[in-house]
């Protein structure tokens, strides 16, 4: 578990993936695309001798992910599925690609979310169901931006989503989470768009919206919007990574996400692999607002907005009891593996 | 990116002048998403001047970076450079990119952004505007700061009119230096400004046709109404918005091309003289 200044803080990574751009899955140029477009964002942050080759990069093995999470601070995950399967011949990564190995093994770490597209139909609807039952999920990745046949994208407020997003409300899965970030090439840029999830929100009270990237680059929509919709929360993968090469423009971000949302609306992800979550944590946990900040903005980022952010905003979201975890985190699996147990309170090995 | 202006020839006052005058230019050639001219952002690999002619190199952040933004900075490179006397023709070559060949034969053949990119899907311009108007409140953001820093009051900002903003017409407002006059108190009296954020600003309202008559009100909400002096904080506070919008997403970009710059080894001194 982190520790900072000589407080544990309870790490939920709200954004990670695991998953496969080999060669033999690109099925589409654009799969290639892909790729190397999150690999440019992957070196143009990572400090140097953190940084993997392209084809270490190109998929990711449940074993790696399990180390390369709980080894840097990860508590527990939050899986992001991202489909796209007119790209990669076995998708991306996809909700069974967790479900079928990780998750099913180490259940208590992760949440795994489901993914829904309202162009699937009836099909979609079945899909939906089907990952309802076999796994139970409380949340949903969405993907604007997908690209299906001749179509190059989807909103979230057109009457296809809307019966899909009340199959939601009926099955109780009931996060939602929208990607809204920068431009992926080769995915049209306005398909981010953040608009579409006023109307969503506001009709589906009982839903929460958690949009992920924060709308970059339309952060001020997005915060606009979020002020007049109590149900909307922000996830600040992608603005995170700033933190450490970009630390004023990442303090300037989190000064307006604190003054228009407030603390309690805020979840943090590293978008792993897109980059490792030790040193992104590291750089959100170190960041101090300056005293022109405070006086320009009114807000604090002390270590109780800090803890929320990092992990009990969403535990609130999910239902996770910390405590709880924390207990079972001393003696499970993943603790036994790599020597954990004592971070979470287990007493010590007796010396011999 | 160098400052100076290195050329195989001493530096005449003359030719001196004409550096800082391409470079008053093309500080407004902006990125259209980041509202930052392409000069400040580091993109400009080279300007070549010849006789009468200007060649500029340039290098986007990615090579995916999108294409009708591409083409904006290019033409409006292409347009500012020749808006001078002294260049006749001026060439643009976008290197590196996907679509450097539709881009720069397009601009160089001056051939409209449709026939270049016959299957663009002709949102370009909604696009466009989009981005001016945030540019347009980002801009009042920046502009309005000065104008309170200068010792205004709320009330005295939003009862301002173009007519009351005054540049002096002999000196490029994108000069270093350069100031404006705001008129207050029926033109009883004036203040100093620095001209470049009011000149900025006022280009962009301009744009999305707001400010354009001598009693049209100065500033604007963000839907583009008269602020009224009880709303003037929570304007400033979604001006501010986005700017720390246009420059967060400067961060990701800046981030972007440091590492793609540093990999193609490509910085040097701007603008070089051909002989």
């Amino acid at each position: 578990m982190y520790q900072h200044q000589g407080e544990d803080v309870f790490v939920i990574d709200g954004h990670i993936h695991m998953w496969d751009a080999s060669e033999e899955n690109i099925k589409h140029r654009g799969g290639e695309q892909f790729i190397q477009c999150f690999y440019d964002y992957h070196t143009a942050f990572t400090p140097e001798e953190r940084q993997r080759g392209i084809d270490d990069y190109r998929k990711f093995t449940p074993e790696e992910v399990k180390r390369d999470l709980f080894t840097n601070y990860v508590d527990m995950g939050v899986y992001q599925p991202t489909h796209l399967h007119e790209f990669y011949t076995e998708g991306f990564n996809t909700v069974d690609d967790l479900g079928g190995t990780l998750f099913k093994e180490h259940p208590d770490r992760f949440v795994l979310n489901g993914r829904w597209d309202p162009r699937d139909g009836e099909a979609g609807m079945k899909e939906l169901e089907r990952q309802k039952e076999e796994y139970d999920i409380k949340g949903a990745k969405v993907y604007t931006a997908e690209w299906k046949g001749d179509s190059k994208g989807w909103r979230l407020d057109s009457d296809e989503a809307f019966e899909f997003l009340q199959k939601c409300a009926d099955l109780g899965v009931k996060n939602i989470h929208p990607h809204k970030g920068p431009t992926i090439r080769p995915l049209n840029k306005d398909a981010f768009d953040v608009a579409d999830v006023d109307l969503a929100a506001s009709s589906f009270p009982e839903l929460n919206f958690i949009v992920e990237h924060v709308g970059l680059p339309r952060l001020d929509d997005f915060c606009w919007i979020a002020t007049q919709e109590p149900n909307v929360y922000g996830g600040i993968a992608v603005a995170a990574p700033m933190a450490l090469s970009r630390p004023k423009k990442f303090s300037e971000i989190m000064c307006e996400l604190l003054y228009w949302l407030g603390e309690d609306q805020l979840t943090f992800g590293s978008d792993y692999g897109i980059w490792d979550p030790d040193w992104v944590i590291e750089a959100v946990m170190e960041t101090e607002l300056s005293a022109e900040q405070h006086a320009e903005y009114g807000v604090e980022f002390g270590l109780e907005a800090k803890k929320k952010l990092m992990g009990e905003n969403i535990a609130e979201l999910y239902d996770i009891d910390i405590e709880e975890r924390k207990k079972a985190f001393q003696t499970d699996a993943i603790s036994e593996e790599f020597g954990l147990g004592e971070s979470y309170g287990a007493a010590a090995p007796a010396d011999d | 990116m160098s400052q100076t202006a290195p050329s195989n020839r001493p530096e005449s006052e003359e030719t001196a002048g004409l550096h800082d005058r391409i470079r008053a230019r093309l500080d407004r050639v902006t990125d259209p998403e980041l509202d930052e001219s392409i000069l400040e952002l580091g993109y400009i690999d080279a300007i070549e001047l010849d006789e009468w002619t200007a060649t500029l190199r340039f290098t986007l952040p990615t090579a995916w970076c999108s294409p009708a933004f591409a083409w904006m900075m290019a033409v409006d490179a292409r347009d500012e450079l020749e808006s001078l006397p002294e260049i006749d023709e001026a060439r643009i070559e976008l290197r590196d990119h996907m679509h450097e060949r539709e881009i720069n034969e397009g601009v160089n053949g001056r051939l409209p952004f449709a026939d270049a990119f016959p299957d663009a899907d002709g949102e370009v311009r909604s696009v466009r505007a989009t981005l001016d108007d945030k540019a347009r409140l980002s801009r009042q953001y920046l502009a309005v700061e000065r104008l309170l820093a200068a010792g205004l009051s709320p009330e005295q900002i939003v009862a301002l009119t173009p007519a009351d903003l005054r540049f002096d017409p002999d000196v490029d407002p994108r000069m270093d230096g350069a100031r404006a006059s705001i008129a207050l108190g029926d033109g009883a009296f004036s203040v100093s400004v620095p001209a470049r954020p009011l000149d900025r600003y006022l280009r962009k309202a301009r744009d999305v046709g707001h400010a354009t008559s001598d009693d049209d009100p100065l500033f604007l909400t963000p839907e583009g109404e008269p602020i009224e002096v009880e709303a003037f904080e929570l304007v400033r506070r979604r001006g501010r918005l986005a700017r720390t919008n246009v420059t967060g997403q400067g961060g990701v970009c800046d981030a972007l091309n440091e590492q793609r710059r540093a990999k193609l080894d490509r910085d040097g001194p701007v603008i070089v003289e051909a002989d």
